[in-house]
């Protein structure tokens, strides 16, 4: 790598950089620069740490509907629960169950995962003999909330 | 292999034009900005390393836990074979990026002990992010990670300037306005100018806005303007490059800002961005005033 020229006793001098360490560090910020604009122009989010920059980047209608997920359990003692959707929870967060809703809504037995984890993570805890997929929704009108129900997408009995 | 710059006087003409090329290369990508400040940087970047570990992106051993047919490995992990995370696994990856930013913040091994975290980190925040959700936060800080590494030693008592330092200066600072601009152009790509009309701050706010946040969903308008701001902030960001003044304060300051306003209304805080913003300021100023060094 580039050794710098020793800018003598605590320098106060100005360490400069070879000609061969220049080039690369230029060409590193224009290629990085590079990709990083067609992350956000034209990839997807597979391409991470190049993905679109897109928290939040889509638009709402002034007088959409506003979903937002959770999962309910009944559990091994009879009763029903919001699980918890968080690293301390079963581990996965809210918007990652968001992100993969289309498979889980086709394919329940994905939800047998939030079983298992629940069993392997909180052994001590009640456990889930059952699972609803749900959608707390919100309607807006003008831009402001005038009601909200909640939709079940898929259901899951978990298998011991 | 590194030499002092020669003058550029005396020259045959292409050497010259060549000289002049160079030169212009150096002030714009590697502008000699002071080692104290990297010092200090690197202390606080790697020490926010290990506390994100364990506060932000924290959902890593958890993922490991348990079945993994939520598992979606991001592309970088397929074409660097890197494996499906397991408990062991990432217990072993996090004491590499405890150990390593320890370190590496103490200012010994800079080039090995940060490479080391610059891959493993990578590794980590990868993980975090192929189970379905991308976050956009960790960018800078990614970037701020590999960056640092170039500079090697640097003391707090170095009172030189250096040109990898304002490389890697340089190199956390576009991070950071990639991070803010290509937000404005994600939000044009996917939601067009429906997104700065549209209700997308209501959206943020009923789904997880404090009280404080589901405060402002009226009067509506409120939530609107603070769409229209931000998009212009972002777009404008670019200007954070600009040469040193008071105005690039101000705009790091608002920055920070706007990061406190959506921790205060809906909890998210971005703070690997808000960290990387302190590649705009003169840290080294900020030493304790004692007079030893």
């Amino acid at each position: 790598m580039d050794d710098a020229t020793p800018p003598g006793a605590n320098g106060t001098g100005v360490v400069r950089l070879g000609r061969t360490s220049l080039m690369w560090r230029a060409v590193i910020l224009v290629v990085g620069v590079t990709l990083a604009a067609l992350g956000t122009a034209r990839w997807n989010d597979d391409r991470w740490p190049f993905a679109p920059m897109s928290q939040f980047a889509f638009a709402v209608g002034r007088s959409s509907e506003i979903r937002s997920t959770h999962i309910d359990a009944l559990t091994t003692e009879g009763t029903v629960v919001q699980v918890s959707l968080s690293p301390g929870g079963v581990g996965l967060g809210r918007a990652e169950i968001e992100g993969q809703l289309p498979n889980i809504i086709r394919d329940p037995v994905l939800l047998q995962d939030i079983a298992v984890r629940q069993r392997v993570i909180h052994p001590d805890q009640p456990q889930f003999r059952m699972l609803w997929l749900r959608q707390r929704v919100t309607q807006l009108r003008d831009g402001a909330p005038v009601g909200t129900h909640d939709e079940t997408l898929a259901t899951w009995t978990v298998t011991p | 292999m590194t030499t002092q710059a020669a003058p550029v006087t005396g020259t045959r003409r292409p050497d010259r034009r060549r000289d002049l090329a160079e030169d212009w290369v150096r002030r714009l990508l590697t502008p000699a900005e002071p080692l104290n400040r990297i010092a200090v940087l690197r202390v606080v970047i790697y020490l926010f390393v290990v506390w994100d570990t364990f506060m932000i992106v924290n959902d890593v051993q958890p993922h490991a836990e348990g079945p993994q047919n939520l598992y979606k490995p991001l592309l970088l992990r397929r074409l660097l074979h890197l494996p499906v995370p397991s408990p062991a696994y990432a217990h072993t990856l996090h004491a590499v990026i405890v150990i390593g930013a320890l370190v590496a913040a103490s200012g010994r091994l800079p080039r090995l002990s940060g490479t080391v975290v610059a891959a493993a980190f990578l590794d980590w925040v990868s993980i975090g992010m192929s189970y379905g959700k991308i976050d956009h936060d960790h960018f800078a800080l990614v970037v701020a990670t590999w960056a640092l590494p170039t500079v090697g030693r640097a003391r707090f008592s170095d009172r030189s300037r250096s040109e990898a330092a304002g490389w890697a200066l340089l190199a956390i600072q576009l991070g950071v306005v990639a991070t803010y601009f290509f937000s404005a152009w994600a939000k044009m790509r996917f939601g067009g100018w429906d997104w700065a009309n549209g209700s997308v701050f209501a959206w943020a706010m009923v789904r997880r806005g404090t009280d404080l946040g589901r405060a402002l969903l009226h009067p509506t308008w409120l939530l609107r303007a603070g769409q229209w701001g931000l998009l212009s902030l972002e777009a404008l960001s670019p200007l954070l490059l600009l040469p040193r003044t008071r105005w690039r304060y101000a705009a790091v300051a608002l920055f920070a800002g706007f990061h406190l306003v959506t921790y205060l209304t809906i909890k998210i805080h971005f703070l690997p961005v808000v960290v990387c913003l302190l590649a705009f300021l003169p840290l080294e100023t900020w030493r304790p005033r004692s007079r030893f060094a």
